[in-house]
């Protein structure tokens, strides 16, 4: 009976085929793999890092005056802060705050951005107008004004950061989706699909949304690193995590009364941002070469 | 064409209407008292009392939007509780400085951002290209308050080159005012050494500005070139015996100018957004600096001023830039 | 005002534009306008609204203080009150009438006379705008009760004795009443124009007013008052620098592109006391760090654990939070107020007693949490709030610490039902009256942010009313030291420090005279000089 039906290789050789061509296409380009290499790393840091920093309780309200401000050494490799506490591990433990930060905002754009960038673009007509109108309004303002106001209204903390950015995140998925979504509309697959009868949903599920995902997927993964980006912002005016809850822009902002005489404060969080985004953004832009190579300009 | 520009000019109407639904719904979610604020931290109830009759504030929240509406149609923002004089004032002494810094970091993000996407796109996939595209990424990744405190580390406090903050130093009288931006003002009366004086104050917050802005005009730069490279038309010039050199700056730029004042439209009203945090770093005292402060403060209608100020702007550069191509690309004429 | 020598970097900014680097001048240390000099000070509050009767925070009264004149001023540490617009003064036996005689020569910038109808009239300008400094006297002054008896005598009746009366004179700047009528739009007593304009008598007048930026002050030549510092000495000016960043403001003092700064991080200011070429400036403050519970919900209704948390916090944290520049609180009052007493038994750290005072509450073990709110942006009660949730969890007490901005803060604590547990609250008192402080514990308090205890106490009610009107001043104090022993006994609060107050200045600074009854950061511009060539 095994005999009889082809194995898993053989029934998705075409799928395996296109991988193997995306994962060496993209294991060609060396910023790719620096970003895959950073992205991983991050991933790794977030999931253990409770279990590989040396002092895990300094990030959860320890204090220790008497060692407060000390230069990076053997036993504080990053220095340690006005309270005492290893920067160290504040850096690596804010790695889980940060994840958790991007994954939510990108990940509540994209369930309220697609659904209606998909509607938007295969409705067309009075949906389409009322939903980009909408859409537009957000896109008019630079998302960190509007979330400085939310988070100011709201008061600072992770969560209201994260409200505050959603609510200013999700048009660009709309966008991004409608174009695709009212190109796809009259392809022929569509039409023929809409002349045998197949019910909208169908026809959005099976035939619209698949054909969306590589530009969502790019998106998505350069996104990640631009909201971590934006929400250190946020604690960096004073917007930001509550303390004593590790957050990269929220050391900054205290740590830049230090400066510069206790440069590692600010220093080492900075660097972690930069490298995190950074990541993110060769990462997205390894994956827009090989899943969205004719949008790659701009 | 002149239908096009009407339909265009009522839309943004309408979005700013959104815009404004959207500031007052936000100002008003949280319980909060700008009035104690601005009373003092001694006032007795009744004064803060007085304060907030004085500004509205006592009247239920729909009367005080259809005030808001109304003061907007006649050109009133509001008045600031913090500052006690009208936001339009407030804006207007604030703006030209914001405007400015964006001035300067465009021009940077030009001058720099278009060579560099030449260079990158002739030496397409060699060493310099690939340095150039890493750096293009790591501009965008730059926490740029951040990056912004370290140069100004580095080149004020350490190297003492430059000022830390500021736009101009303490005991230069700024120039006759003209349009409030210190660089024209002093430019159009000559005093060279107040221009200098501001330039060095203008250089590291215009430098941190226009970083994501020039990754991008760097980005397009070095895609139209590089197909400008790859057309017919470049391989028959070249064939006319043209030189490599000479086909290179005089074609690809031509072609390169639309795509950079689009991404200079687009980019328009994001980076007055972005001053947001440079300002913060550097005291520079914009719009951004205004917004933040009166944003932690918690008085709100600085904070929609602004924000409907950038708003504008940027729905204003995006008409411009279709406006722009429609002019220069008919095609698009009919595209609502 | 042509005359400022070129310092080194504004060099190198001439440089950019057009000559070359010839005039380089490597080591300014001040601004100069010909032989004189101009003083610059940096600090990181703006001066949005300069009108003396409308606002007052430290960088405001600064400059208030130096373009306006007041009937008196405080000076000196212990504070006194000397004479200034008025030379002498007197009052009744119950304290209700006060008569102030004007000295003959005091004139505004403009040139107009200073005279008793001036003061009639900001001081009813104050009344009437009802802002500002208006609390002070509003319960006892009607503004008709105010009378200009000659051109040099005032007299104000009031409703009732008020033994502090005087207290709150210094802080009643006199405007010029003709040139605020000729700027009056829509009945607003000027308020719009002297926002950022002024019409002084001070020892400086403005020149140019960028409120979030530069404040430039000119010295007045002829001062009516005259220089105490000789004529020869005197500023040309002075500068208020606002720069929001201390490492701005620390690097601009070692440039010596300031001459004195304020607002320094203590760490800074470690570092900085010794370097060459600095002097500090290190006094006893007068504002007052609390953390003030919430005695009517919750967990900390019950006093046992209010005496819980009192007792297990880090008082000495406090102190090194500050590098030792603190010193705690040995009663609710500050030192420097009239009848303060040191209170036996004020709580220090001791855990043991903590644990007890815990075990008589109705949450013997712990195991709830607190809200700690401060306001945001504000660093030392950041970090006070993580020492507070350190010193906490001993008793198994968890403490979830938030950063509100201060008009949210101040809205939620006016009512009992949504006052956080926990506030960190500092109070400044602006002159020594010590009602103003005793008052914190008063039921009328409910609704002011030093009132988010929302303490209710009829022997403390009884004893503050009492003592307020009460004008023999040893029968005052002895109700005073039975308030503050009941209000420790009480623990409304976890009675912190008193943070020092500090500048840096250059060594070419003289004629700093500090006075506890200033506010936090102001300093009183009109004695010092620069000494140097």
């Amino acid at each position: 009976m095994s005999a009889t039906r082809p194995s898993f290789a053989q029934r998705h050789a075409a799928t395996l085929r296109q991988l193997r061509f995306y994962a060496w296409s993209f294991g060609r380009s060396p910023s790719s793999m620096l970003g895959l290499a950073i992205v991983a790393l991050f991933f790794a840091l977030a999931a253990f890092g409770p279990w590989i920093v040396p002092y895990p309780l300094d990030a959860t309200g320890a204090m220790n005056l008497g060692n407060r401000l000390k230069p990076p050494s053997a036993a504080h490799w990053f220095g340690t802060d006005e309270m005492g506490n290893d920067l160290y591990s504040r850096v690596i433990l804010a790695t889980r705050t940060s994840l958790w930060v991007g994954l939510t905002i990108v990940g509540a754009a994209t369930v309220v951005g697609v659904p209606l960038g998909i509607a938007a673009g295969y409705f067309g007509g009075a949906v389409r107008a009322a939903i980009m109108r909408v859409t537009d309004v957000f896109l008019s303002v630079p998302g960190i004004v509007l979330a400085l106001a939310i988070v100011a209204a709201l008061g600072p903390g992770i969560l209201n950061g994260i409200i505050a950015l959603a609510i200013v995140w999700w048009p660009g998925y709309v966008r991004l989706v409608e174009a695709k979504a009212l190109a796809l509309r009259n392809e022929p697959f569509v039409e023929a699909a809409r002349a045998v009868g197949a019910s909208h949903a169908r026809i959005l599920a099976v035939h619209i949304l698949p054909n969306c995902t590589s530009p969502i997927i790019v998106k998505a993964s350069m996104d990640m690193g631009l909201a971590m980006l934006a929400a250190a912002s946020l604690g960096f005016i004073g917007l930001g995590a509550k303390p004593p809850a590790p957050e990269w822009g929220a050391m900054i902002s205290v740590a830049r009364t230090y400066m510069p005489n206790w440069w590692w404060y600010a220093v080492f969080p900075g660097f972690a941002i930069y490298l995190t985004v950074l990541g993110f953004n060769l990462f997205g832009d390894g994956l827009r070469d090989i899943l969205d190579p004719k949008s790659s300009r701009g | 064409m002149i239908l096009f520009v009407l339909k265009r000019v009522a839309l943004t109407g309408l979005m700013l209407f959104g815009l404004v639904c959207i500031t007052f719904t936000v100002s008003n979610v949280a319980p909060s008292d700008p009035a104690a604020l601005a009373a003092g931290p001694d006032a007795t109830r009744d004064m803060v009392e007085t304060i907030r009759r004085e500004y509205g504030l006592d009247r239920p929240l729909p009367e005080q939007f259809v005030r808001y509406l109304g003061g907007l149609l006649q050109g009133d923002l509001g008045r600031s509780i913090v500052t006690t004089r009208p936001v339009t004032q407030d804006l207007a002494r604030y703006f030209p400085a914001t405007l400015e810094l964006v001035l300067l970091s465009m021009t940077l993000g030009v001058l720099v951002g278009v060579p560099m996407g030449m260079v990158s796109a002739v030496l397409k996939n060699r060493a310099p290209d690939h340095a150039t595209r890493f750096v293009a990424v790591s501009l965008v990744a730059l926490p740029a308050f951040w990056f912004g405190i370290l140069l100004q580390l580095l080149f004020s406090v350490q190297l003492e080159w430059l000022p830390t903050s500021g736009r101009l130093e303490v005991a230069t009288p700024p120039p006759p005012p003209l349009t409030g931006m210190l660089l024209f003002d002093s430019l159009a009366s000559g005093q060279w050494a107040t221009f200098g004086d501001a330039l060095s104050h203008a250089v590291l917050p215009a430098l941190v500005l226009s970083f994501p802005c020039l990754a991008s005009i760097l980005r397009v730069n070095r895609a139209e070139m590089i197909e400008v490279l790859g057309s017919d038309y470049v391989t028959a010039a070249r064939a006319h015996g043209i030189s490599r050199l000479r086909v290179v700056c005089v074609l690809a730029l031509r072609n390169a100018m639309l795509p950079t004042l689009a991404i200079i439209g687009l980019r328009w009203g994001w980076m007055l957004g972005s001053t947001v945090l440079v300002e913060t770093v550097f005291d520079w005292p914009g719009i951004g600096l205004y917004a933040v402060s009166s944003a932690i403060a918690g008085d709100f209608k600085p904070v929609m001023g602004v924000t409907l100020l950038i708003g504008l702007n940027f729905m204003i550069a995006n008409l411009i830039v279709d406006i722009l191509y429609g002019v220069l690309d008919p095609r698009l004429r009919t595209a609502p | 005002m042509t005359h400022f020598t070129i310092g080194r970097r504004s060099a190198i900014a001439a440089g950019v534009g057009a000559a070359g680097l010839l005039a380089a001048d490597p080591a300014r240390a001040f601004e100069r306008d010909g032989n004189r000099k101009i003083m610059v000070f940096a600090g990181g509050q703006p001066v949005p609204v300069l009108d003396p009767h409308v606002r007052y925070d430290w960088s405001t009264r600064m400059i208030q203080q130096s373009v306006y004149d007041a009937l008196a001023k405080y000076v000196n540490d212990p504070p006194q009150i000397v004479p200034w617009l008025a030379e002498r003064w007197e009052t009744n036996a119950d304290q209700t009438v006060w008569t102030f005689h004007l000295v003959g020569n005091a004139k505004f910038h403009n040139g107009d006379p200073l005279d008793a109808e001036a003061v009639r009239y900001s001081f009813e300008r104050g009344l009437r705008l009802n802002k500002g400094v208006a609390w002070m006297l509003k319960d006892v002054l009607a503004p008709e009760a105010i009378q200009a008896l000659d051109v040099r005598t005032v007299r104000f009746t009031l409703t009732r004795p008020m033994p502090s009366f005087l207290t709150f004179i210094p802080l009643w700047f006199i405007v010029n009443p003709k040139q605020v009528q000729a700027n009056v739009a829509n009945n607003d007593w000027g308020e719009a124009w002297l926002t950022t304009n002024a019409a002084g008598s001070g020892p400086f007048r403005l020149r140019r007013f960028e409120p979030q930026s530069i404040i430039h002050l000119d010295a007045v030549a002829d001062y009516w008052k005259g220089w105490p510092q000789g004529e020869q000495r005197r500023l040309s000016g002075f500068i208020y620098r606002i720069v929001r960043e201390p490492a701005a403001r620390r690097a601009l003092l070692q440039r010596g592109e300031a001459d004195m700064i304020t607002e320094i991080p203590a760490d800074d200011f470690e570092q900085l006391k010794t370097a060459r070429g600095i002097r500090p400036a290190d006094h006893r403050g007068m504002t007052t760090f609390a953390i003030t519970m919430n005695t009517t919900k919750g967990p900390t209704a019950d006093i046992n654990v209010r005496k819980a948390i009192a007792h297990a916090f880090d008082y000495d944290a406090l102190i090194q939070i500050h590098n030792g520049a603190a010193t705690l609180m040995t009663s609710p009052f500050p030192e420097a107020i009239p009848g303060h007493v040191q209170v036996p038994g004020m709580p220090r750290r001791d855990l043991d007693r903590a644990r007890q005072f815990l075990a008589q509450s109705r949450f013997a073990s712990g195991g709830f949490e607190l809200e700690y709110v401060h306001v945001q942006g504000l660093e030392d009660p950041r970090r006070i709030g993580l020492t507070l949730l350190n010193s906490l969890q001993p008793l198994n007490i968890r403490v979830n610490i938030v950063a509100q901005p201060w008009p949210t803060m101040v809205s939620r604590g006016s009512r009992a039902e949504t006052a956080p547990d926990m506030v960190s609250v500092y109070v400044t008192p602006v002159s020594t009256d010590p009602d103003v402080i005793a008052g914190k514990y008063h039921t009328r308090a409910h609704g002011n942010f030093w009132g988010m205890h929302h303490l209710t106490d009829q022997q403390v009610n009884a004893w503050v009313d009492a003592a307020r009107v009460e004008t023999d001043e040893a029968k005052r104090n002895q109700l005073y030291a039975d308030i503050q022993r009941r209000v420790v006994d009480l623990q409304p609060e976890v009675f912190g420090m008193l943070a020092n107050r500090r500048w840096l200045m250059r060594d070419h600074v003289r004629g700093f005279a500090y006075c506890p009854l200033r506010l936090t950061g102001e300093i009183d511009v009109h004695p010092m000089w620069i000494d140097a060539a």
